[in-house]
């Protein structure tokens, strides 16, 4: 049994549907990551399972029990907010007692848990300042520790390094990941960055307005995205349309397929397209095209390749010095490294294409 | 060179201006009560100015006429009344005008605060026949009630304003660590409410203290407040016990700014 279950949430804010039936399941101790574009519902559905959004439909269940009725200071289901939201007339050490204070703790214990959870987020020396006197990465941990040191049985943290420049994000990003291995909390994180969502989760759930497309381990969903939508949402992909015929896709190899007869689109990540000029009587099938762009990048090349589609066709090639490069203007043939590795998808009608 | 120094003359008349319009400002400002200061010291029992001498003969007045001394009892306490009256009805008000979300919020907000489109005196002469409609009669509850309808917007303001700068995020946060909506309005509200209390609170109970134009219509003849007993004062008798009283105002204004300037500092009460 998982320990928090999101069985399918829905809310609308008037007229405007914000979630539309989100379903999730977060396993006791593990890591899931909201992703998905701004918009999406990713902050309401948060909000939803912490108790401040009532939804229309759907149960939150932590631990075997509906708290979709909770008020939310009686759920036990921390939540670090965007903006951190510590309270200014209070400091550090005040702002960390507050959740045990409000629990009637003795003063003992408060004064020793304090110290314990401004420790575990090495804040200790700042115990006395109040938050204006600190920087956003010192207040997003003393966010963070006085969710903490009340030990709730879920952590939800929205978009926590948003305020954070790119080397404090990254050491922040691994420390919060052994912080909550340590403690072992059962915790959702909330991003748009899937860089961050790969360092950060055990699982990862793309949303797209209002509804969770694909939710996995992060190499699952790199490997199998389901919809085309992921696939460029994980990773880059290139989406290519055509058919589908007695089991197999047939452009520009054969690639054998579960899916049923009909339109349909093959998604190729770029690092599994391989490029080489093109020569009279070659054999082997691929897409001829004309090389419009490229960028070395040290030690993998990016090629953009014209095949006649309405979006080029991306290609990641390994680089080495000796090796000769394509350039703008060349024709080349295209072809599909590994056709395990491909993924054929019914093509929706509607669904994003490119 | 000649750009140059043409900008910096051109610079220097501009602030030798800029000194000469602050100076004047301030001496309109503060001149009218340095020469009530001046006049409240005059030994001869005329208003005069400059003073011919140094008596504090009309502040011994002040406290022997027992008139007047009950009068500034009366008006302590309407004040005190007043603010009492504002602060308990205006902080909820505010709230709802600025958290709540309900139908007709922006005509209840424009209800709220019209009062002080109307001149005080419209206030006063409406409550005097609102009274003698319901045939109350003019008395320190029909001051208080007067002076707290003039007064409500003052506090209902200056309290939306520091509740529309609050973030209302703490509240969830505050929910969030466990607190119930009581204790979350009395451990992140309040506190971050209480200069913006203490400046309505203050102007709230200077205005009641100091207002004239409501109070005529309102106070009782057998228990006037200070300022009408002064009006009536002042028609009968101009001699420098008028300016020794005000003279006593200004310093426990002064008294009272200091006291503010030196507890919550002067700068955080328009927030
Ligand atoms: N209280 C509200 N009232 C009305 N509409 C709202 C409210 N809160 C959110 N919305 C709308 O719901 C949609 C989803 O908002 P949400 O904040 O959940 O997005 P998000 O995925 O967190 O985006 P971002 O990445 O930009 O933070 C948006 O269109 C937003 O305008
Ligand atoms: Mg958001």
């Amino acid at each position: 049994m998982s320990h928090l279950v999101i069985d399918n949430v829905s809310k609308s804010f008037g007229e405007l549907p914000v979630l539309r039936g989100c379903s999730l399941s977060v396993e006791k101790g593990s890591v899931l990551t909201l992703l998905g574009p701004s918009g999406c519902g990713k902050t309401t559905l948060l909000r939803t399972i912490a108790g401040f959004i009532t939804p229309d439909a759907g149960r939150i269940v932590v631990q075997g029990n509906d708290i979709s009725d909770m008020p939310p200071n009686r759920r036990e289901v921390g939540y670090v907010f965007q903006n951190y939201a510590l309270f200014p007339h209070l400091t550090i050490a005040a702002n960390v007692a507050y959740g045990l204070k409000v629990r009637r703790t003795s003063r003992a214990e408060v004064a020793r848990r304090v110290e314990d959870a401004l420790r575990l987020v090495d804040l200790s020396t700042f115990a006395d300042r109040y938050p204006a006197q600190l920087s956003g990465g010192q207040q997003q941990r003393v966010a963070i520790a006085r969710s903490l040191v009340l030990e709730p049985s879920v952590l939800l943290l929205d978009e926590p390094f948003n305020a954070l420049d790119a080397r404090l994000r990254l050491t922040m990003q691994i420390e919060l990941r052994k912080l909550i291995q340590r403690v072992g909390i059962t915790s959702i994180f909330v991003t748009h960055d899937q860089m961050e969502a790969m360092t950060l989760s055990d699982t990862v759930a793309v949303m797209h307005k209002g509804v969770v497309e694909q939710f996995g381990s992060p190499l699952d969903i790199y490997d199998r995205p389901r919809t085309a939508y992921v696939a460029n949402f994980i990773g880059r992909a290139n989406v290519i349309p055509g058919e589908v015929a007695n089991g197999h896709f047939d452009d520009p190899a054969r690639i054998a397929t579960q899916a049923p007869a009909g339109p349909a689109v093959l998604v190729v990540r770029p690092e599994n397209v391989t490029v080489e000029p093109a020569t009279a009587g070659d054999a082997a099938p691929g897409w001829p095209g004309t090389v419009t762009f490229t960028t070395a990048l040290g030690p993998t090349v990016e090629y953009e390749i014209d095949c006649g589609w309405p979006e080029p066709l991306r290609a990641i090639a390994p680089r080495s010095p000796g090796r000769p490069q394509a350039g703008p203007g060349d024709r080349v043939v295209a072809r599909i490294a590994d056709p395990a590795a491909a993924v054929v998808l019914r093509r929706q009608d509607g669904a994003h294409v490119h | 060179m000649r750009l140059a120094s043409g900008v910096v003359w051109a610079d220097r008349i501009g602030m030798a201006a800029l000194a000469i319009v602050t100076g004047f400002s301030i001496l309109l400002l503060v001149a009218p009560s340095l020469i009530v200061l001046a006049v409240s010291i005059e030994p001869r029992g005329y208003i005069s100015f400059p003073p011919s001498g140094f008596s504090l003969r009309w502040y011994e007045a002040v406290f022997a006429n027992r008139q007047l001394t009950d009068s500034v009892l009366v008006s302590l306490r309407v004040a005190f009344s007043v603010m009492l009256v504002c602060l308990a009805l205006g902080v909820p008000a505010a709230f709802a005008s600025v958290r709540g979300a309900f139908a007709g919020k922006g005509a209840l907000n424009a209800f709220l605060l019209s009062p002080q489109m109307m001149p005080g005196m419209v206030i006063g002469i409406a409550s005097l026949f609102f009274g003698a409609y319901f045939a109350f009669r003019a008395s320190d509850a029909m001051l208080i009630l007067s002076l707290s309808v003039f007064c409500l917007p003052f506090v209902i303001r200056i309290a939306m304003a520091r509740l529309a700068g609050l973030d209302p995020r703490l509240d969830e946060a505050s929910a969030n660590l466990g607190a119930g909506k009581l204790e979350t309005f009395a451990r992140v509200t309040v506190p971050q409410l209480a200069p913006a209390l203490l400046a309505a609170g203050a102007f709230t109970f200077i205005e009641a203290f100091d207002n004239v134009t409501v109070a005529l219509f309102t106070s009782d003849v057998r228990a006037r407040p200070l300022p009408v007993e002064l009006y009536y004062l002042v028609q009968f008798d101009s001699s420098p016990v008028i300016a020794a009283i005000s003279s006593l105002e200004i310093g426990l204004s002064f008294l009272a700014m200091l006291l503010i300037a030196r507890t919550v500092g002067l700068d955080r009460l328009g927030r």
